[in-house]
């Protein structure tokens, strides 16, 4: 079991790493996010508390990032400030790895299609939380207006989409990765509830 | 076990309570030391996304000679594949004198940088350049390129830093009309993307009338940025209730960025 989580850590920081390569796509601007796909299959395949500690490593390198440190003001009333704090991430993954943990019974029983479907949805979640967190802090600042117009929806929904549309594929390559080290993650279960 | 995933979750939220709790200078030293680790990454990616690009390129090139000089493309094909190599290096050379050119009439100190990766997330234009603090970058030092404003440092790690875009609306910079008296702040908008940089000018007086193509300069007011750096030309002008509000359409293609300049101070 710690060999197979250690493959999702290593899988969830290469999975940073290509999604830097993926440019953005079409005229919004929409993003490919894969690294909270491995995060929702390790909420399937691990015990609750190792999707905790996944939730934690994804969310601190997210966060790592794009979290910014920020000037407000100039001369004396300058002063530097975390726009939004390292670990509002974290907590967000592994809330939504919560959700997806309660999935569990339907994986167990050989289903995916919904498992996709929730990884898509959550996908779409993480951006809009990101989005709200942004808005109300800048706002607090007192920089901009809250904008939501078309472009938004799309940079919102389109991540969504296209995880949906890669979730079968990942959760394929994570799954060939289980049984090549022995790591049968349907049973994750019922060694939980013994 | 139920226990244990109690543990689990108490042990959890104090390790995120103990990461909110963070300053400035501390979340700074984690994202400098995740760049680190990262950098090295991105640029093996980099570095192979260059060589797909440059096969690609020069595919496509060949197709459009192919189309425009069939016929003498079959009686002298060894001749096109080596004249279109030197085609590729005549570009190339152009680039860097071009950049070198610039190094030498800049008043200012200027360390050359690569671009190896773009933001990979939805909401922030940043880029990833392969120069730290090993070579005097630190943070809040502006970059730019032969054509202007790129945007400054952010996160420093040994070799490799995060450039915030001036497309970010994070990234203000204190801006002039020239030839005019007209003073603003440059920034990006939310709405803005990799794709898509948007900036726009604000705070400038309603009366300002700019003219589309008006050149917007860096004032200096501020301290990061030296006055006199091309940021723009005005794209269009409004007036709301409370100022006036330029579109400004970015000295600098943000979209395809791949050598830039990090300004260390005056020579």
């Amino acid at each position: 079991m710690i060999l197979f989580f250690l493959i999702l850590v290593i899988a969830s920081f290469l999975s940073l790493v290509i999604q830097h390569f993926v440019p953005p796509l079409g005229p919004e601007g929409v993003r490919l996010i894969l690294m909270p796909l491995v995060l929702f299959y390790g909420a399937l395949a691990l015990p609750f508390g190792l999707m905790l500690v996944l939730a934690f490593v994804c969310g601190l390198m997210w966060d790592a990032l794009t979290v910014q440190v920020i000037q407000t003001g100039y001369g004396p009333t300058a002063a530097t400030t975390v726009e939004i704090a390292l670990g509002w991430s974290i907590l967000l993954y592994a809330t939504l790895g919560s959700v997806m943990s309660g999935f569990k019974p339907l994986f167990k029983r050989g289903r995916w299609e919904i498992h996709c479907l929730v990884s898509g949805v959550c996908t779409s979640l993480i951006v809009l939380a990101e989005f709200l967190m942004l808005s109300v802090r800048r706002a607090a600042i007192g920089n901009a207006p809250f904008v939501f117009n078309h472009d938004i929806w799309w940079r919102i929904g389109g991540p969504g989409v296209l995880a949906l549309l890669l979730a079968p594929v990942v959760f394929f390559v994570l799954n060939s990765f289980a049984a090549l080290v022995g790591y049968n993650p349907r049973k994750v279960d019922r060694e939980e509830e013994l | 076990m139920r226990r244990f995933n109690i543990l689990a979750l108490v042990v959890f939220l104090v390790a995120v309570g103990g990461l909110f709790a963070l300053g400035p200078g501390a979340t700074q030293k984690i994202q400098s030391g995740f760049l680190g680790i990262i950098a090295p990454w991105l640029k093996s990616g980099s570095n192979v996304e260059r060589r797909i690009t440059a096969i690609r390129k020069g595919l496509k090139t060949l197709d459009e000679l192919e189309a425009e000089n069939k016929e003498l493309l079959v009686h002298n094909k060894e001749l096109q594949a080596v004249n279109q190599t030197l085609r590729d290096l005549e570009t190339e050379n152009n680039r860097l004198r071009r950049a070198l050119h610039y190094r030498e009439l800049a008043a200012f100190q200027l360390v050359p940088a690569r671009v190896i990766a773009r933001d990979a997330s939805t909401w922030w234009n940043t880029i990833k350049i392969d120069r730290g603090f090993a070579d005097g970058i630190e943070s809040d030092m502006p970059v730019v390129t032969e054509d202007g404003l790129v945007g400054k440092t952010t996160t420093v790690a040994r070799n490799a830093s995060t450039v915030l875009l001036i497309s970010d609306e994070n990234c203000k910079v204190a801006c002039g009309i020239e030839g005019s008296l007209e003073q603003g702040i440059v920034s990006g908008e939310r709405t803005s993307s990799g794709s898509m940089p948007i900036i726009s000018m604000r705070f400038l007086s309603k009366t300002a009338n700019l003219q589309p193509g008006q050149k917007v300069l860096t004032s200096g007011v501020g301290g990061v940025y030296p006055s006199g750096i091309f940021v723009g030309g005005v794209k269009e002008f409004r007036v709301r209730e409370l100022d006036g509000y330029a579109t400004i359409v970015p000295a600098v293609d943000l979209t395809g960025l791949e050598d830039v300049f990090v300004v260390l101070g005056k020579k």
